[in-house]
């Protein structure tokens, strides 16, 4: 009858809870009793000294835009080629001349012509249904916006596999050129999209280059990480027999190393890609053409149905990419075609491309081909139902969402934002500090002291504190949905199959697609940006825990099993405890991924950091407010990532 | 440290003829200093005394040995005792410490970058216990590859590679591809790509450690063949004293980077030099091991069998029973020379536990 | 079998390469676009790029679009008669309003602003050469606090702005505890609720709704749930057309910039502005003419905005508001030779 006496967990570990619990107690009663004093609230439109400075010094920058130097020769040139080069890209599918009815190529053209690039690179099935795709963007009534977003995805992911390959190769071969691009990388990882925005626009102003630059920042960092993991992950057998053979260095990378990483470098290709397409969409605040502009607009005039077409929209551009790469790592994977299924292959290969050819050549000379037709468009049926559905989702559910939304906010939201945002700010930085220190150990502890105090210096403090309060909720909740989810994905094939799709949706959906339904069900709260953060990590931490569950040895379960133990029992004693380290990387990406969307919860009325962010783009005379959230933003990522990495380390 | 069994060194072997190999004081140190190991008191030191004074592991310790051309010279040890870096250092696929390497006379730790590359691309060719086959060209490349380096056209370098094919018995599977093959077949792809350069020292490192017994058995018979009509210079390495005793001309034992001994097969059976070897030898039977020269003594007062005499170099488990069952010793001729007698006495005092183990089965 | 999928790779560019030459060759939609006589109604730019042959060419015109109705209506008004009577290549990009627009217009990514709020928060461009005022644009905005009309009608006295600390309690709301919740606009508008909130001692608290959606969302459920709400909102602006609405008022005040708006306690009426980028207005494009005369009323605009509210495209709601008022409109194109009939 001691069933919940579990004998597995070390005594420490106990102890640990023990002692984090009575520190929480002991913070909410201290908390209680000063509560309100020294929170270092500060309204919106109130500069901080360290605010103004940056502020100053943004101006500055504004100001030198026109002379300075740097900026007449460097950044300004440099802008201009990328806008170039995307215009190049822009011209021929998407945009058409001055004067033109129709891009180079018209949709039909087009069409073909993503049809010919995705049979070349893997298969006629993947090609089909990439037509079938794109043409469903037309039929959204989204053909101009998502050719677009189209032209700015491609023309960022040249830019940036251009820069993240060599890079990538490079930091791969040399320990000396990882060590030094290491920490940028763990730093873009945890930096949340928005926050590139601000700063780059200041120097690159807004628009079509200033986008494809954040793109590029943004997918950089992942190209060099998978490229330089393809090349370091690659057994050492082959390399050292090319090496005894007498191979050079150029001909071992060109020969043996290159091709045998490929594999993972497609790979890095594929989330290069998917990265950028989610980031152009968001680029629509800084200048973006694309899909990203009726879903700003749909956040603005309120017009869900053409929010969610365009969501729609990325999500079919999103498949496209990633079918399309994917197909190419399975191709790259098996054994190279001989004999007659070549000749077959390179048969239909030509047929193709002169079809393509013709294709185009019929798109620029027949209006049917050239400008997508309308009685294809569906966008008011489309757009019509989902706003008719989401009127009468929110008209019928609109006490339940109303009530869960209160009660949740009263119970649970509130008590915790009090805590961590209500206590004077020296009491939550040293509880936060001690609570690292238990959880992560004394380094951490330390960094967590410093960057808190750095932010309390900035002077953003109770707006942080108002953050990571939904960062937090956010987190529990997504673990929650993450551990249920998991364990059931991670035991059973069918409710994985049956997830899959949803988790792929939830994946390839740019987090700013669900403010419009979020906001109409639950109106401009805080706990509409939490929603938005479940939604957008969900599915993340959903597949690292069923990865985990199903990591675990089957001879371990079996011995559960065989030793009498319920399903429950085997979930909570012998699977659970097994995947910790999947649970704890879980919660990592976790925090990571929330505190990405809770930032853009800014939108929703949420508050916090976000919304100075947003506030400090548009508002010239707060700019610095908004540059310092941004900062604010990425210690308060780093804290988190670091506690929650630490412990997982320690475990 | 280094017991050389100065009978057996190539330098005095048969022909007089200057070695293919030359090994001198050769050190591998891995660790911090590494350079601050050799010429101190610390070279002195055991391997754990060494890793607990300097955080240093001497994986090759004053190694020096020659061998042969044309000598299938083995290495062996158990894993860790340093033979696979050994193997390594002689061809800089890791640099040594110090000491010094000739291979066919030229001084290999001295080669410039792009004449190291010369002399591995033409001169020695390396087998990998895991076979390093390049899992994205087809047999006929991989075995191509290191022609195709070296600049060799494309047509001359696949008739090459043709020849090879045959010569390892791999006809018909030119546009396979590695995965397509079974562990025993890549193998004999690693070894034509060795053997594609035509050259003139084969490093083979446990090439066969991976496989199963039986196709074990099977490559190691194909190495004797082709060592038989190609006469390449091997040294081989390996965990397996069976493996050791079935392809080696010669067996060197090492432990914790250091050779014990250097020696025939014969001589470690016979004469180990301590319990280390002894251990290692103790499983073999000597019978299957020694020929009847190593046991014949002279004649003295006994009267020769007038049966039919044994070669000298018949190995002694071969004619065994008709020793036992014969009761006067037998002439053992070499060359249509007597050269002693074998008879009971001499089975009985050499190979007591074996004729036990013989006769009982 | 590398050589295979290298060979594949080739054929990419040149296939790209072939097409493009045969393409090239081709009569394009776009050649006939140009040289197509008017009577062949095929596409909508055929007749513009006609008749601008006869003026002044237009080129390529960017303007930014804001996330309200009313400006829409102004933006699409002005891009259909530029398009259909000047011929210009008109590009619509959707942008925050402010700072970032003036950004985009420094990088030349956007030409035209046809509203703006702010009382002189472009200086600094201004100063920079990057851009120029063109004047009002005729509407008149106030923003101000709103209540759902029956609120008004129950409590008369709520719309006092002084006396809003009575009504505290009704605004409560579980975001903001025990004050009441004080709805604030896009943080891109021009907002100063703190500080009316400080100059009259209100027990309400801020809520940053970050968008206008959030903000229309908001006033159309309290109004049909008869739920309280206090909200930022504006006119022009048709919304409240539909769901009726009361301003707060509060005591007279005198507005000049945001930055010396500390006395600020109200919105004050503000006529809204034209802004182009200083290279557009210098390039005697006839754009820069019609941008320049163009101005229209509040009712306008909401007369436009309430048609694409009532589901017409703005393209249709501009062109159906151009067909009623052909004089006001070639009142804008005077000086560009070019009208519509």
């Amino acid at each position: 009858m001691k069933v919940w006496v579990d004998t597995h967990v070390p005594e420490f570990f106990r102890r640990k809870w023990v002692l984090v619990v009575g520190l929480l107690i002991v913070w909410f009663v201290i908390g209680r009793i000063f509560r309100g004093v020294h929170t270092l609230d500060l309204p919106n439109a109130q500069d901080t000294p360290t605010t103004a400075f940056l502020g100053d010094m943004a101006a500055n920058i504004r100001a030198a835009r026109a002379e300075n130097p740097i900026f007449v020769y460097v950044f300004n040139p440099f802008r201009q080629g990328i806008e170039s080069f995307i215009e190049v890209i822009r011209l021929t599918i998407s945009e058409p001349a001055s004067g033109g009815v129709i891009p180079l190529i018209g949709w039909f053209g087009v069409v073909a012509l993503i049809g010919f690039i995705v049979f070349a690179t893997s298969n006629w099935r993947t090609s089909l249904l990439s037509m079938v795709l794109i043409l469903g963007c037309g039929i959204l009534g989204m053909w101009t916006y998502s050719m677009d977003t189209l032209a700015l995805t491609l023309g960022a992911v040249i830019l940036s596999l251009a820069i993240a390959l060599p890079i990538g190769i490079w930091a791969g071969l040399n320990d000396k050129v990882m060590a030094a691009v290491r920490p940028i990388l763990d730093l873009a990882q945890i930096t949340p999209t928005l926050v590139y925005l601000a700063p780059l626009a200041l120097v690159f102003l807004i628009g079509v280059a200033a986008a494809t630059i954040a793109t590029m920042i943004y997918s950089i960092p992942i190209g060099i990480r998978i490229t330089a993991h393809a090349i370091r992950s690659l057994h050492n057998g082959p390399i050292e027999a090319a090496e005894s053979m007498g191979s050079t260095r150029w001909q071992k990378l060109t020969k043996v190393q290159l091709p045998m990483a490929k594999r993972t470098i497609i790979l890095g290709v594929n989330q290069t890609t998917l990265a950028a397409l989610s980031f152009v969409v968001i680029a629509a605040l800084i200048g973006a053409p694309g899909l990203g502009e009726p879903i700003v607009r749909a956040l603005s005039i309120r017009s869900i149905g053409d929010g969610v077409t365009a969501g729609i929209a990325v999500v079919l551009l999103a498949v496209i990419l990633d079918r399309a790469t994917t197909a190419a790592v399975v191709k790259s994977n098996q054994i190279p075609l001989t004999g007659q299924p070549l000749m077959i292959r390179r048969i239909g290969l030509i047929a193709a491309g002169i079809a393509t050819i013709v294709a185009i050549m019929v798109s620029r000379q027949q209006l049917w081909a050239a400008v997508f037709p309308d009685a294809l468009n569906f966008n008011d049926a489309i757009g019509g139902g989902a706003d008719s559905f989401t009127e009468w989702f929110t008209t019928t559910f609109y006490f339940f969402t109303t009530t869960f939304n209160e009660t949740f906010t009263i119970y649970i939201l509130n008590p915790i934002e009090y805590l961590l945002a209500d206590s004077p700010w020296y009491l939550t930085v040293i509880m936060i500090s001690v609570l690292a220190a238990i959880i992560g150990g004394r380094t951490v502890a330390i960094l967590s002291a410093v960057l808190l105090l750095l932010i309390v210096w900035i002077g953003l403090w109770n707006d942080t504190m108002i953050t990571l309060t939904q960062v937090l909720m956010a987190t529990a909740v997504v673990m929650l949905i993450g551990v249920v989810l998991g364990v059931a994905a991670g035991r059973s094939e069918k409710v994985e199959r049956a997830l899959k799709p949803f988790l792929d949706a939830g994946q390839t959906l740019p987090a700013f697609v669900y403010l419009v339904p979020v906001l109409a069900l639950f109106g401009p709260t805080r706990f509409a940006a939490i929603v938005c953060g479940v939604f957008y990590a969900a599915p993340v931490v959903v597949r690292i825990v069923a990865d985990g569950v199903r990591g675990v040895p089957k001879e371990m379960v079996e011995a559960a099993i065989a030793s009498g133990s319920s399903t429950t029992q085997v979930v909570t004693k012998v699977q659970l405890p097994a995947s910790k380290k999947s649970l704890l990387l879980g919660a990592n990406q976790g925090l990571i991924f929330v505190l990405a969307v809770v930032v853009i919860g800014g939108l929703v009325g949420a508050g916090g950091l976000g919304y100075l962010v947003l506030q400090g783009a548009s508002k010239p005379e707060l700019q610095g407010k908004g540059l310092a959230a941004g900062l604010a933003i990425v210690l308060l990522g780093i804290v988190m990532d670091r506690i929650a990495h630490s412990s997982a380390k320690r475990s | 440290m280094t017991i050389t069994t100065e009978s057996t060194s190539a330098n005095e072997s048969a022909d007089g003829k200057e070695p293919a190999i030359s090994v001198r004081n050769l050190w591998k140190i891995f660790g911090p200093t590494p350079n601050g190991v050799v010429g101190t008191p610390f070279a002195e030191l055991s391997r754990t005394d060494l890793l607990k004074e300097t955080g240093c592991v001497a994986a090759v310790r004053d190694v020096s040995f020659d061998v042969a051309d044309g000598e299938v010279f083995v290495v062996m040890g158990l894993s860790g005792s340093g033979k696979s870096t050994l193997v390594r250092c002689l061809t800089r696929l890791i640099e040594p410490t110090s000491g010094q390497v000739l291979i066919e006379g030229e001084d290999v730790l001295a080669a410039s970058a792009s004449r190291l590359r010369q002399l591995r691309r033409t001169k020695f060719s390396m087998v990998f216990q895991h076979f390093g086959l390049l899992p994205h060209r087809s047999i006929i490349d991989n075995i191509a590859y290191s022609l195709e380096v070296n600049g060799m056209k494309k047509d001359k370098r696949h008739a090459r590679a043709n020849e090879v094919i045959e010569l390892v018995g791999l006809t018909g599977y030119a546009n396979h591809y590695p995965e397509q093959l079974s562990g025993g077949m890549q193998q004999r792809v690693g070894l034509a790509r060795a053997l594609a350069v035509n050259p003139e020292v084969m490093f083979l490192d446990e090439p066969f450690s991976a496989l199963d017994p039986l196709i074990r058995r099977d490559m190691q018979n194909e190495i004797v063949r082709l060592h038989h009509d190609l006469n390449t210079t091997m040294v081989f390495i390996t965990h397996d004293l069976a493996e050791a005793m079935r392809v080696g001309d010669r067996i060197a034992i090492m432990r914790d980077g250091a050779m014990v001994q250097i020696g025939t097969p014969t001589e470690l059976v016979l004469n180990p030099a301590d319990d280390y070897v002894a251990d290692f030898t103790n499983d073999i039977p000597k019978s299957h091991v020694l020929c009847v020269q190593d046991i014949a003594r002279p004649i003295g007062d006994r009267s020769a069998s007038t049966t039919q005499p044994i070669e000298s170099d018949v190995i002694v488990r071969s004619v065994m029973h008709r020793i036992m069952s014969d009761p006067d010793p037998i002439k053992v001729i070499k060359n249509g020379q007597v050269v002693g007698v074998v008879g009971r006495e001499e089975l009985t005092t050499v190979f007591a536990d074996d004729v036990k183990k013989e006769l009982t089965a | 079998m590398r050589r295979n999928l290298t060979k594949r790779m080739a054929a990419l560019p040149l296939l790209a390469v072939a097409a493009l030459v045969l393409a090239g060759c081709g009569d394009s939609v776009n050649d006939a676009a140009s040289e197509t006589a008017t009577t062949d109604e095929t596409t909508a730019s055929e007749t513009a790029t006609e008749e601008a042959a006869e003026t002044i060419a237009c080129g390529d015109v960017v303007i930014a679009m804001h996330g309200w109705v009313g400006y829409t209506a102004s933006a699409q008004v002005v891009s259909e008669v530029a398009k259909n009577a000047l011929g210009c290549n008109v590009e619509q990009t959707q942008l925050e309003e402010a700072g970032v627009t003036y950004d985009a217009m420094e990088a030349g990514s956007i030409d035209v602003i046809v509203e703006d709020w702010g009382g002189g928060r472009w200086q600094e461009w201004v100063d920079r050469g990057a851009i120029q005022e063109v004047g009002p644009n005729g509407n008149i905005g106030l923003i101000g606090m709103y209540v759902p009309q029956w609120m008004a009608d129950e409590n008369p006295d709520i719309l006092d702005g002084t006396k809003l600390n009575d009504y505290a309690d009704l605004f409560k709301t579980p975001e903001t505890g025990d004050k009441g919740a004080w709805y604030e606009g896009p943080p891109g508008y021009t907002t100063i609720g703190e500080k009316i909130i400080e100059a009259y001692g209100l027990n309400y608290k801020v809520v940053s709704t970050g968008s206008e959606a959030a903000l229309i969302e908001l006033f159309t459920q309290a109004t049909e749930n008869k739920t309280a709400a206090l909200g930022y909102f504006y006119e022009p602006q048709n919304f409240l057309a539909q769901v009726p609405l009361a301003r707060v008022n509060f005591p007279a005040s005198d507005w000049t910039a945001p930055e010396d708006a500390s006395g600020l306690t109200d919105y004050p009426e503000s006529p809204l502005i034209k802004l182009a980028t200083a290279e557009l207005m210098a390039s005697g494009s006839p754009f820069a003419t019609l941008l320049t005369n163009f101005s229209w009323t509040n009712a306008d605009q909401n007369a436009v905005a309430a048609d694409i509210e009532g589901g017409m495209t703005p393209e249709e709601a501009a062109q159906k508001w151009i067909d009623a008022n052909t004089e006001t409109v070639n009142g804008w194109l005077a000086g560009t030779g070019a009208s519509i009939s």
